[in-house]
């Protein structure tokens, strides 16, 4: 028991540390080339938001096991957030073509990413599963 | 202005977030001083290397390559330099902790010696990191914070929110929460380094122009000659009394100063870390690969592309850039420069405290003290040592640089006990406390602080700070070991502790050399010496030259002594390696540690008179020691003692 719960907290030490220093670096990266108006920079940004990705993801494989609900949420939650952040801005007017751009490349990368991950972990069928089962359930409770 | 103030924010709530997960895993107060011994190898690994090398590679060598030009190379290996210590000491240190059940440096120098004088020492050197070394470091952070916020954050308020986030975490989740966080610390650290340094070569104009910067410089008649070492020693009255010709940079000056980096894996503060790990098995990893490896190449690569950027441009340093960047690069940067001061600051706090109340009031003033007490007094000491530090960084600036210069050579000093413990068996407990009381005068006479004082009491010496360009660290050691072996060789027939003669019989047992590790014993001598000789010492004369002399064609494009740093970078990884692996240094262990029994505890009380009068005679001296320590401290700080720059 003491053992899983310090194999545990080794995985979170890792994805922190992961995220904080590479992810807000790429997050970094992506809004300078928002500030500088450069497609190519914010898409430097996302590649590496994308590694980060990449780097849980083998965390995870080291320590066999998947996302947690937390991290989850947070990764949905915060995509979502700033989803409505992006449209808001469109509908705005503010935004430059390669500030569009840039938002529709990192939306749609993490959008694929999350997808091929998904389908890579579970299958395509047990991707589709993942959320058909959950509703069958649902269904069958009541 | 946002940016860093939430970067700032977010970080602090996660530093106590992850306090609070330590506190959790802790249990209860009896594993706050040594998370239970169970840090895993390779946090531990990443937490040394962190704490001994952040704030160095991130403040230190870029500010001297900035302002001293490579008149100081030694400093460029520091990644090998302090692996070396590393695997000499960490593996043996490792299992007398484990065999004597012990989890500080200052509880085994008290037990194996029988010393209190060796155990107060550690905890000044402890107290040093703390309050001075590392203050000084978040004063650097501070004045870099100070600008990044025009003004808006002053630097008194910036000590303060570290001294609050420090103590924070300390505090609440002891040793396991500096694990935790030094580790994610020490990353974050790196990242922001290789950041910053990528800004200042895209600042400058990329790799070409830095090059061609320096080139500039090299052919200047003016600066030409802070390209290469000054020659080899220089027969000064020292700093503050006779400049050097040329720079202060010879030969003995950078390899006295590497003996200082050696300092540092010696100290109490890092010992601790080795003791609370939970197995031997990463040490040679994390020396070699971790340690040597990657922080080495940071140090020779990133942290001098850095300081070559600040030596062609002045306002490309660390201040001065982090203000002319983007917002949020800067907030990210900035916050993991503070996590690369902040991982030795936070540990050398809880170290510092765990052996001023462990190793100084409870033995001597309050042995009933519970567990919990214990714990809660350590506490406090944690809070009053911020406290003190925040103080003497706002009120004594001068006093704090000269005391926090103390730390590495007195730290230095400890390699003659731990050598005497783990490898150097006929060093007697008599000559090693009459070579440490040596070593410390050798200190405090060829150092600032040390001339300062006894400028204050009416007698100036007539040498100044680093006399021949030698680093007080040398001067000390050299003290220090003649004298040691000069009583050991008298003081053979004296008996040891049965704690000390069942270490010996242990270590001879448990690690006894394989017949391929004893033909190598010549092979690994060489090695290193002729690594020290080159890397570090008198053969940086042919790095004046090695790849092209400053004023001439440089053949790999970048200053010779530079180039020479990366070569020898190179083969000190291999030497750590050699070391490490192939003479099983700190190669991985697999049997278990039997314990000592009886286990050793501090003397047991006695109802005699004799005793009493003795108890109350240490009492009545250590008090007076640190009554008049403090005077001498506040004179220092406070009166007029014209301390030598």
């Amino acid at each position: 028991m003491l053992e899983q719960s310090q194999t545990k907290v080794e995985r979170a030490i890792l994805i922190f540390t992961i995220w904080a220093s590479l992810g807000f670096l790429g997050l970094g990266v992506f809004l300078e080339g928002m500030a500088r108006d450069l497609w190519a920079l914010s898409a430097v940004g996302v590649s590496v938001i994308v590694a980060t990705l990449v780097a849980h993801i083998i965390v995870n494989a080291v320590f066999k096991t998947g996302m947690s609900r937390g991290e989850a949420t947070l990764g949905i939650g915060l995509y979502g957030f700033l989803g409505l952040v992006f449209i808001a801005s469109t509908i705005g007017g503010g935004m430059t073509p390669a500030d569009y751009y840039a938002g529709l490349t990192l939306f749609g990368t993490l959008a694929v990413g999350f997808l091929v991950y998904l389908v890579a972990r579970h299958g395509l069928r047990g991707a589709f599963s993942h959320f058909h089962h959950h509703r069958e359930m649902q269904s069958n409770d009541s | 202005m946002v940016w860093l103030p939430l970067y700032a924010l977010v970080f602090i709530v996660l530093t106590l977030y992850w306090a609070r997960a330590a506190a959790l895993a802790n249990g209860n107060h009896e594993t706050w001083f040594s998370a239970r011994h169970s840090l895993p190898g390779w946090m531990s690994a990443i937490l040394i290397a962190g704490a001994s090398l952040g704030g160095l590679a991130v403040l230190v060598v870029p500010q001297t390559l900035a302002s001293n030009s490579f008149g100081m190379p030694a400093l460029l290996q520091a990644g090998v330099l302090l692996a070396l210590p590393g695997v000499v000491f960490f593996k043996r240190i490792w299992l007398i902790g484990q065999r004597l059940r012990l989890s500080s440096l200052s509880e085994l120098l008290r037990v194996y010696y029988r010393s209190q004088f060796l155990a107060i020492v550690s905890a000044l050197v402890a107290v040093l990191f703390a309050v001075c070394f590392a203050g000084l470091q978040i004063r650097a952070l501070g004045s870099v914070a100070a600008g990044l916020s025009d003004g808006a954050l002053p630097l008194e308020a910036v000590s303060l929110i570290f001294a609050f986030v420090l103590v924070g975490y300390v505090v609440i989740g002891g040793m396991r929460a500096i694990g935790y966080l030094g580790t994610i610390q020490s990353v974050l650290g790196i990242a922001a380094l290789m950041g910053i340094t990528v800004f200042a070569i895209l600042s400058i104009g990329g790799i070409g122009v830095l090059n061609e910067g320096l080139q500039a410089l090299g052919s200047d008649p003016a600066t030409s000659a802070l390209f290469a070492v000054s020659g080899v020693i220089q027969f000064t009255a020292g700093l503050g009394r006779e400049a050097a010709a040329g720079h202060e940079g010879t030969v003995v000056a950078n390899l006295s100063l590497a003996f200082a980096l050696l300092g540092m894996q010696a100290s109490p503060v890092i010992l601790k870390v080795v003791l609370s790990t939970s197995s031997a098995r990463a040490i040679a990893a994390g020396q070699t690969w971790v340690l040597a490896g990657a922080f080495g190449a940071l140090v020779v690569l990133f942290a001098g592309a850095l300081g070559a950027a600040g030596l062609v441009a002045p306002n490309l340093t660390v201040g001065p850039l982090l203000s002319a960047i983007s917002p949020w690069f800067s907030a990210w940067a900035f916050v993991g420069a503070s996590c690369a001061v902040m991982v030795l600051a936070g540990l050398s706090l809880f170290v510092a405290a765990e052996a001023l109340v462990r190793t100084l009031y409870k033995p001597n003033f309050h042995r009933s003290l519970s567990t919990k007490g214990t714990v809660a007094l350590a506490r406090i000491a944690v809070v009053v040592l911020a406290l003190v530090s925040v103080l003497m960084q706002a009120l004594t600036p001068v006093t704090l640089s000269a005391l926090a210069a103390l730390a590495l050579p007195l730290a230095f000093q400890l390699w003659v006990p731990l050598l005497g413990m783990t490898w150097v068996h006929w060093f007697t407990r008599s000559a090693v406390l009459a070579g440490m009381g040596f070593g410390i005068a050798g200190v405090l006479l060829t150092d600032v602080a040390g001339l300062a004082i006894l400028s204050f009491l009416g007698l100036d010496l007539p040498w100044g700070r680093w006399p021949w360009t030698v680093h007080s660290a040398a001067w000390g050691m050299l003290a220090n070991l003649s004298v040691t072996i000069l009583v050991s060789l008298f003081t053979q027939r004296r008996s040891a502790s049965p704690e000390a003669i069942d270490t010996r019989r242990f270590l001879g047992e448990f690690l006894a050399p394989s017949d391929g590790v004893q033909k190598l014993r010549s092979t690994a001598w060489s090695a290193v010496l002729a690594w020290f000789f080159l890397a570090v010492g008198p053969g940086l004369v042919f790095g004046n030259f090695a790849f092209g002399a400053a004023d001439d064609v440089w053949i790999t494009g970048i200053p010779s002594q530079w180039a020479w740093a990366m070569l020898f970078w190179i083969l000190g990884l291999g030497v750590i390696w050699f070391l490490a692996y192939r003479m099983e240094m700190a190669s991985p262990l697999a049997q278990a540690v039997p314990p000592h029994a009886p286990a050793p505890t501090l003397p047991p009380h006695e109802d005699d008179v004799r005793f009493v009068e003795r108890a109350r005679l240490r009492a009545l001296v250590l008090t007076g020691a640190i009554g008049f320590g403090l005077a001498v401290l506040i004179a220092l700080a406070f009166g007029n003692t014209g301390v030598p720059q």
